[in-house]
Formats: C-alpha cells, structure tokens, sequence
C-alpha cells in the first residue's frame, strides 16, 4: 500500500502547487517591479478569506462566486495602501519598506483579531468534501477547482503583462526605471497597480484556501514565508519560474509531511537555506522582472 | 540582490514570523511585591467576610482563539453552578452563607497569558480560590502561579498527568487524567469485534495529546493490537493531508486522534476529501461536543469520542445537581443545548470547593486547601477524590458516539449505554 501514500503524495502536491503559485505570483511581482518585500502579503490574503467567509455565513453566497468580489475590494485596497502610505517612502531603502509592511502586516492581524476574534472558522457548501477516486486515488472537487481556478489566474496575468500596454509599462518599470520614465510610463501610478495586483492576487488566494482549509486571523504569515521561499527558489525573474518554485516546494511539502509529519516546517526551510547558498539567484532566476 | 542581503533578510523574515507568532504573549511579569499584595488581599478578604460574606472565584478561560468553543463550555458550567448555589443564598461557611461571584478573563488559548491572567486575579483582584482554564497547556502554566501565591486551583479541565508531577501542593483535578482517555474506546471495539488487528494513532503535539496518545498506544499493543502509524501534526496545523495520505496506506482498522475539537474537524473533513474510512474512528476531545455536529452534519455519523461524563450516566448524589440527568435540564434550559462534558466537570470543580469549604468550615486557603486533599464525595459528576499528587484517578471514562439519527448517545460502559455500538464506521464512498 506504500504505492498508494506515494500516488495521492503526488496528487496532493500537485493540488497544493496550483494555489502556492497563485499566492507566491502576487508577491513576486510587487518584489520584482517595486523592489519590496511584501510582508503584508499574508494578512491581504487573509483578509481574502474573511471576505468570502463573511459572504458564505452572511448571505449565503458560493465560496467561488466571492472570487471576483474578494480581489476587486482587495485590489482597491492594495492601490490606496501602495498610493498613500508606502509610496511615501518608496525611495528609501528595502530595510524601510520591509519593516513598513511588517507594521501593516501586525495591524491588520491585530484589527482581524479584535472585530473577528481568533475563532478558527471554515467555509462548509455542501459540495465540501466530495471528490472522485482514480484508482485509489482521491481527487476532491474543491482543491481540484481551486487549482485550475489559480492556472487560470496565473495564465490571465501572464497574458496581461506579455500583450497589454499596462502590462508592458509595468515591466519596463521593473526593468529600468529610468528608461521607463523617459517613455512615458508614469511610475507612481504603475507601481500602486503593480501593488493593488499582488493584493488581489493574494485575496484570490486566501478565497480558494478557505474553502478547503479553516481560517483563522494569523494564518496569513505561513503563507508569505511560503511565498518568499518559492520567490527564491524560483527566482524572481518569471512566471515560469515562480511556477516552477511552487511545484519544487509543494512536493518537499508534501512529502515531508508524510515522512516526517513534525519536521515539515524545519525541512521546507532548511531547502531555502540551501537553495540560498548553493545558488542565491533561485533555480531560474534573474534579479528582475520581464 | 547580493547574496549577502539576501540572508540577512531570511533570518529577518524569521525572525519577523516568529514575533508574529508569539504577538500578545509577552513573558509573564513577576511584580515586585507580588507577595506582599497577596497577602494583604487575604486580609481584606477574611475584613470582608465579617461583613456582606462572598467568596470570589477567579479563572482566566479561552474564549478566543484555539480552545475557543471548550472555553465558552467551561465558562457555561461554572457559571451555571454559580447561578444555581446563589438561589440557596450561597455556600454554607460556619454558620453563615456566603454568596458566589466569579471573576473570569479571556485567556485567548495563549498559555502565557493565561499564567499573567492568573496572576493578576491573585494579586489585583485578589479573588479567594482560583478556578482552572481550557487545556493543559494552559493548566501547566496557571497552576505554577497558584502554587507559588499558596492559593488553591481546582481545575477541571488540564488532564495533563505533568501537571502534577512537579510536587505542587495547591493544584487538584477533577477530571481523569490524559493517558486513560482513548482506552475505553479500544475497549469497546474489541469488545464489538475482536478480529480488530491495527490501530492508527494521529497526535496533535501538545501536553495533552502526547500523553493521550502514549497511553493508548501502550493499552492497545497491551490489548494485541499492532500500532501501524503514530504520528504528530504542528498545534496550530490547518493541513493533516498528508498525515491522512499516510495513514490510508496502513489501511488501519482503527484510526484514533489525540487532539482537541478544532483537530479532530479538521481530521474528519480531510479523511473525507482523502476517503480514509477505518471500521471506528475514535477521539480524545471533539464527538462528544455539539460544536462537532455542527461543523460537520451528516459526516459526524458513527464517530465516537471519549468523555469524562455523559448526560446518561447513573450517578446520584446530594449536591446542588443531584443527578447527570438533572444537571442536562438546567443546562439546557440555560444554554439550549445537552451539556457536553466540560460544562459538568467545570461544575464539578466548584463542587469539590464547596465540599471542602463546608469540611473546613471557613475560607481560609490553607484550611480549604487540606480539605480538598481529603475530599472524597459522590458527586452527579462522579467520584471527586484526589491522589496524593492532586488527580482524580478515580472516576472511569465514558464512550460517546454520535448516531445515524443525529443524537449523541452514551455507548460505554455497558452497564450506562443507551444505544449500542453501531459498527463498522460506514465508508464515505458508500453514502
């Protein structure tokens, strides 16, 4: 039966690929084009979930209808952030905005835990739980949705930044600032939707996790640490890549979850630091955005 | 980004999370003083006795966070025997009747701050016995500080045996401890069926499961059984799946989780998206609560948990509840629900104080402290008598199950059941 462990593993990693791709994506463009390291990231996508949950319990609405409505409030949130708080010290050194969005990270946890305490809280439709068996093998109808929901996600926004202006303004901008400038591309406002897109992007992640797993107002920071490991693993030169980093850290999840179920933590970081040393540009990465 | 930075900024995002992590839970202060206030506190408190007598109860319960749903039960059953012992004009002293009040904080499933809680109800609010929190993490942490202010804790809920294997004078339990818990749930399956071969143990890592899970996996390989998988998830985990995934590939006959409620949904729920379906699934905290019915409908069908008291067990007594039946009746009509185990047993606690103040006579701490070391009372909870450590190793545990018909019914011991065991755990593809 240890075939079986192996094949659901590898199922399961898969699933899991699909949603860590989508929260890493929204944090690796706001570190490749704005050059910070998002640590509000997490609280964003924890926010995300609130949304849909409140709309589940509340009125009733499918978990995965509140998609569109958690990223645009989200998106909304995210430019104004960028816009009118961090933008003020954009210029500043990264040590600056790190800890910026470390403020706004513990604030937002704070205000979540205040309004809706630290119940942990689940998203339950009635199509929770079902699924399909190939095999042995079991599929549920959730994760699986969740996953193509997150490729779709990832493809639009790839879409976006190869063959719109925006997209290609955006990109420039991480690129060279300056020769952005030059042509035209007006960077406050670029970088506040580079921003307000990693933010929905996040919210679209926290809506998918919280129909397969319970939430709770911290849940947020495991999710950025995730982030940041696949961002170096996968460099932050890419989608691919980013992609790639998401797959790579899913199975060592996964697998160390099923065989050394209490060190999984320790060895998902541990890769990091390794990747780290052995090669600090990530498996395909480049130092910026294109 | 040089490599240099790079590193920096990991131990720094470490860092930052494991800040995050302990946010709110500051190491509990010792205050200058501390002692000093205590003991003014006890004077004003015998001043006041001679006046408008009350005796203050003092608890810090999680009302927030993790143990959120068991907190609000214990706050329920203390407050329920406090409303009821307050219509008889309160707690015989002497000669004289003393009124009930309780003081309690919000500890947020934060052990650290449960201690601080404790603390203060000791040397601020200077209440006259303290009553035990949710959890024996918490448990582990308060009773350090009633030990060291010499004010009596009564706990109803820290089944920890580490709790009292560190010589504490003042800390007692009610309850029976961690490793008794899952045995009669092995019990009871080999009972139904003794071909059952392999056992499957999932442990959540805290105080109270690994000592869950150790005890019954010694009774079980005892019992013949062959233990084929124990393992442990991270206390705050949102994900068992790959625990389940390997758990699936033993194809256990018996699954058992060591845990708390929000644990044992979470196992539930994924066992169901995996489609791990043993021939019983058994837990240490959770069935038997009616927060496990809620969260999980019609998938709660043939799970069955271990419980320290059920509304049907056979006991009768002269306290203020006289019999688990009637105890459910107040409870209910109070709360609207049947009473789940941690509502008694916290009721519980404030029975053994109420014995033991009647014994001594007076509210004296050390005299009520000695008196609760001899206590041995039949209470509508079951035996209320301590070990010389402080646990009540006495009083046997019970097996619910939640049944097909959506009720909850008492299936161990024999002699207290009112439905039987329903055997085997239907598969999830079958319903």
């Amino acid at each position: 039966m240890e075939s079986l462990q192996f094949t659901q593993g590898i199922v399961n990693a898969i699933l899991l690929s699909g949603t860590l791709a989508l929260v890493a994506i929204g944090f690796s463009i706001v570190w490749g084009i704005l050059n910070i390291i998002n640590l509000a990231h997490g609280a964003f996508l924890m926010v995300g979930a609130y949304i849909t949950y409140w709309l589940f319990t509340l009125y009733g609405i499918d978990p995965f209808l509140s998609l569109p409505i958690s990223m645009a409030i989200m998106f909304v949130v995210g430019y104004l952030v960028q816009r009118y708080l961090i933008n003020m010290v954009i210029r500043a050194p990264l040590l600056v905005t790190f800890l910026l969005t470390f403020a706004l990270e513990i604030v937002i946890i704070n205000l979540a835990t205040f309004f809706w305490k630290g119940d942990l809280r689940s998203v339950t439709p009635d199509y929770a739980g079902l699924g399909f068996s190939l095999g042995n093998v079991q599929v549920p109808y959730v994760r699986l949705a969740a996953f193509f929901i997150s490729l779709i996600l990832t493809g639009l926004l790839h879409v976006f930044m190869t063959y719109t202006k925006t997209g290609n303004a955006i990109r420039a901008t991480g690129m060279d600032i300056d020769a952005a400038r030059l042509q035209g591309v007006r960077i406050p406002q670029t970088y506040a939707l580079t921003y307000a897109l990693g933010t929905a992007l996040a919210a679209g992640a926290g809506t998918l996790i919280s129909i397969s797993f319970p939430i709770d107002p911290t849940m947020g920071g495991a999710y950025t640490l995730r982030a940041f490991v696949i961002c170096v693993l996968g460099g932050l030169g890419s989608i691919p890549g980013v992609m790639m980093g998401s797959v790579v850290f899913a199975f060592i999840e996964v697998f160390s979850g099923i065989w050394f179920p209490s060190l999984k933590d320790a060895i998902a970081l541990l890769v990091l630091v390794l990747v780290l040393i052995v090669r600090p540009s990530g498996i395909a990465g480049k130092a910026f955005y294109h | 980004m040089s490599k240099r930075v790079l590193v920096l900024l990991v131990v720094l995002l470490v860092a930052a999370m494991a800040l995050a992590a302990c946010g709110g839970s500051q190491a509990t202060p010792a205050p200058s003083g501390g002692e000093e206030q205590s003991t003014s506190g006890t004077t004003e408190e015998q001043a006041s006795t001679e006046e408008a007598c009350k005796v203050v109860f003092g608890a810090a319960v999680s009302l927030t966070g993790k143990y959120a749903k068991e907190g609000e039960y214990v706050k329920n059953g203390y407050e329920l025997y406090v409303e009821e012992i307050n219509k008889q004009d309160g707690i015989p002293v002497g000669d004289k009747k003393c009124m009930v009040e309780l003081k309690i904080y919000d500890d947020e499933s934060n052990a650290d701050r449960s201690a601080q809680l404790v603390e203060k109800l000791i040397t601020e609010d200077h209440v006259t016995f303290l009553l035990g929190p949710y959890g024996s993490g918490n448990t582990f942490a308060t009773t350090a500080i009633a030990e060291k202010y010499k004010v009596p804790m009564v706990e109803a809920n820290g089944a920890a045996t580490k709790i009292f294997n560190r010589g504490f004078k003042y800390s007692f339990a009610v309850l029976s401890p961690a490793p008794n818990y899952l045995r009669g749930i092995i019990d009871m399956a080999l009972d139904k069926d003794p071909n059952l071969k392999t056992v499957a143990i999932v442990i959540e890592n805290g105080a109270f499961a690994l000592e869950v899970a150790q005890g019954a996996k010694d009774y079980a390989e005892e019992k013949g059984l062959e233990v084929v998988y124990f393992d442990k998830y991270a206390k705050a985990a949102k994900d068992v799946s790959s625990l389940i995934t390997a758990m699936k590939s033993k194809n256990p006959d018996i699954v058992l989780g060591a845990g708390h409620l929000q644990d044992t949904i979470l196992v539930m729920k994924q066992s169901k998206d995996l489609g791990l379906s043993p021939k019983v699934f058994g837990f240490s905290v959770g069935p038997t609560s009616p927060e496990f019915r809620k969260a999980l409908g019609k998938d709660a069908d043939y799970v069955v948990g271990a419980a320290q008291w059920t509304p049907e067990l056979k006991y009768k007594s002269d306290d203020i509840f006289g019999t688990p039946q009637h105890f459910t009746e107040l409870y209910k009509a109070k709360y609207g629900e049947i009473p789940p185990y941690q509502a008694a047993e916290s009721a519980a606690a404030l029975i053994a104080y109420q014995k033991a103040i009647e014994a001594a006579g007076s509210l004296d701490k050390d005299k009520v402290r000695d008196a609760l070391a001899a206590l041995d009372y039949d209470s509508f909870y079951g035996k209320l008598k301590f070990n010389e450590q402080g646990m009540n190793v006495y009083k046997p545990m019970a097996v619910m199950q939640n049944y097909t018909d959506g009720g909850l019914y008492t299936v161990w011991p024999k002699e207290a059941a009112v439905k039987e065991f329903l055997y085997p755990f239907k598969p999830w593809d079958e319903r």
